[in-house]
């Protein structure tokens, strides 16, 4: 919307506007008023009882009325304002939006069929120079701010753009009958993951759309397997099935641009017999911003935020993508994390960097970071008070990722919870010297790998014995912080056995608004 | 139909051509594609053995809509 | 009446795609259902017999009454107990 400057006057309509258009169907049952009466010369005032200044120039109104035509137009209250012996009643505030009303009162000159001026609040010279009368409003003060119209106020203007046709979106239509429930028809069109979606209506699409400055039009990225474009639009329609608020499609779509860059794979992410769907973790203030949980149950249920965003990424796989389960989707179990998984990490008070900057997005900047991960192994450790003791902790059951017999296993994400992070801090272990630790730590004999090995079928070749073999790839491992106040309580969420080069690696993407 | 779809059954109706339209109004209001066989009306007035001509004749077509 | 914006990539056409079908009939169970208009049994005894020469498996089913749908628990029932379903006959 243009800045509500006083006075300012906005562009000339277009010839299209002024006298050609009638007024089209009502949709919400009020009369719909027709707008060839409007390209007349003369005057038009629109106004609202609701507004004080309103009230204040009503003997203008009538002023103006005595020497040239004038037709009110009234947004609220048929009989307002009394000082003129006739209104339009704008019910359906359709003429309204038409004139592109913003503030009332408006007043506007039409001469040949179009606009030659336009003023809005009360301002008394504009006012005598739009109406071209010199003495009018005498009485009143000379300046006094409007109000904004009805016809602009949140969800007034998305239902009028959509009745008008104005809204840009491009998504083919679903009707859904009278006799159909809207859940059910979305269940049976094959929309869902299992759980009730929110009906994408257009006002609800166009609310979601208001979340971002980004072109509706503007394509994301390629969501396999069919390689279709992710429009920023399809992205906001999967965004309110997913339950999601317009506030967070910034972090959505960064999370849908991480997801379908290259490096991430996410043909090969759907596609395989593993566990593994995209984990989401963000940083930065837009954690808090949107109210994110980064705390207690911070990988659970219970956030509105962490649920939504995680499940609209999936949803936009399922839908634009087309990657299902038991189709493109071969998973074996698959993990519960596909339906969502996505958390805060949590930063404030942490000895470390977040996990965002340690991958080189500048501090106070916000980002998602997409990994390949599924599930989430609990690390138990009540005891050690070092962090020598805590760090053997940790790559012990690091080890046991995928299975004890196989190394490199695959990519993993150590969420060390706040109880176990101040036994670093205290011990002033920064992040570099935690990985270092673990990974000198997740080096492994390789007779222990080899395969009959522990009277286990499992592992690899002979030739491993001798060797150490690492259970991370470098650079495989990734810490964060995230986990309510209580409990010594840390997860492993570990990742795809295909990574890096020949498979998935995790990609970082800031959120733009 | 639908209700043993959505539970997995594929299903194929046989009807007689009286209910083409009304198939048809059906599967647009609910948005789906049903699979008919459509056999010629009248059906009630049929003997036995003219109606079991019919099930010979469109036994076929039937069980090509049930695979593939 | 509602309107709804397609979330998907809109390739298909805007219907719900039919179930996919089995390649073959071997071995799968066929449910003959009849909705119980009358002269169908004849119709569908003759399909029965038809699918049962060709070693087709087949089990019967009647809706209680033609004029509303088959209750819930035959539904369930046919679906536990069988792999497709003919039905019919409609006039």
């Amino acid at each position: 919307m243009r800045p509500l400057a006083a006075g300012a006057q906005p562009a000339r309509p277009g010839p299209s506007q002024a006298g050609a258009l009638v007024s089209s169907e009502p949709k919400w049952g009020r009369a719909a008023v027709s707008f060839d009466a409007f390209s007349n010369d003369g005057l038009i005032a629109v106004v609202k009882r609701d507004c004080p200044t309103c009230v204040l120039i009503a003997p203008v109104l009538a002023e103006l009325a005595h020497h040239q035509p004038l037709v009110v137009v009234t947004q609220d209250d048929p009989a307002f304002p009394d000082t003129v012996p006739s209104r339009v009643h704008d019910a359906a505030l359709d003429v309204s939006h038409r004139l592109k009303i913003e503030i009332v009162p408006t007043l506007i000159r039409m001469e040949g069929g179009g606009e030659v001026g336009r003023t809005h609040g009360w301002d008394r010279a504009e006012w005598q120079r739009v109406a071209g009368s010199d003495g009018i409003g005498g009485g009143l003060p000379p300046f006094r701010p409007g109000c904004g119209a009805k016809n602009v106020e949140p969800g007034t203007l998305e239902r009028l753009k959509i009745r008008f046709g104005e809204t840009g979106i491009t998504a083919r239509r679903i009707e859904i009958g009278a006799e159909e429930d809207e859940v059910e028809a979305m269940f049976e069109r094959g929309w869902s993951d299992g759980l009730p979606l929110v009906p994408p209506t257009e006002e609800r699409v166009l609310r979601m759309l208001q979340g971002t400055a980004r072109d509706p039009a503007e394509v994301i990225g390629l969501a396999p397997p069919d390689l279709a474009p992710a429009t920023v639009e399809k992205i906001a329609i999967n965004a309110v099935m997913a339950g999601c608020k317009p506030e967070y499609l910034p972090v959505v779509l960064a999370a849908v641009e991480a997801v379908l860059d290259e490096p991430f794979a996410m043909h090969g992410v759907l596609a395989t017999t593993m566990y593994v769907g995209p984990v989401l973790v963000v940083n930065g203030p837009v954690r808090r911003q949107i109210g994110m949980n980064a705390r207690g149950n911070a990988l659970g249920q219970g956030n509105r935020a962490n649920a939504t965003i995680g499940r609209a990424v999936q949803l936009v796989i399922r839908n634009v993508g087309g990657g299902r389960p038991q189709e493109v989707d071969r998973a074996t179990l698959g993990n519960p994390g596909k339906y969502t998984y996505c958390f805060a990490e949590d930063e404030e008070g942490s000895c470390w960097e977040p996990l965002s900057v340690e991958r080189g997005v500048a501090p106070g900047v916000s980002a998602v970071t997409a990994f390949a991960g599924y599930g989430l192994q609990g690390v138990v450790d009540q005891k050690s008070r070092t962090p020598e003791s805590l760090s053997r902790s940790f790559a012990e059951c690091l080890k046991a990722i995928f299975n004890v017999k196989l190394a490199p296993a695959c990519d993993a994400i150590l969420v060390i919870c706040p109880e176990h992070e101040r036994t670093f801090r205290d011990a002033g272990w920064g992040k570099r010297r935690l990985y270092d630790e673990l990974y000198r730590l997740c080096e492994i004999p390789g007779e222990e790998l080899v395969a009959g090995a522990k009277g286990i079928a499992e592992g690899g070749p002979e030739s491993l014995a001798g060797t150490r073999v690492n259970k991370f790839r470098p650079g495989g491992l990734m810490i964060v912080r995230a986990g309510g106040g209580a409990g010594m309580f840390s997860g492993i969420i570990g990742g795809w056995a295909a990574s890096g080069e020949r498979g998935s690696s995790p990609v970082t993407k800031e959120v733009r608004t | 139909m639908a209700d043993l779809e959505s539970r997995g059954v594929p299903v194929v109706a046989v009807a007689t051509t009286e209910f083409i339209e009304a198939a048809a109004v059906q599967a647009k209001s609910l948005g789906t594609d049903p699979a008919y066989v459509f056999i010629p009306h009248p059906v009630q007035d049929r003997t036995d053995a003219e109606l079991r001509a019919l099930a010979e004749a469109h036994a076929e077509k039937i069980l090509s809509m049930l695979t593939g | 009446m509602s309107v709804l914006l397609d979330p998907t990539a809109e390739r298909s056409p805007g219907i719900r795609p039919r179930l996919k079908r089995p390649e073959r009939l071997d071995g799968l169970t066929v449910g003959i259902l009849d909705i119980s208009k009358p002269r169908g049994n004849v119709f569908l005894d003759r399909l029965d017999e038809l699918l049962s020469e060709r070693g087709i498996q087949v089990r019967r089913y009647m809706k209680p009454t033609m004029t509303r749908p088959a209750p819930l628990p035959l539904r369930q029932r046919i679906a536990g107990e069988v792999d497709v379903v003919i039905e019919g006959l409609a006039d």
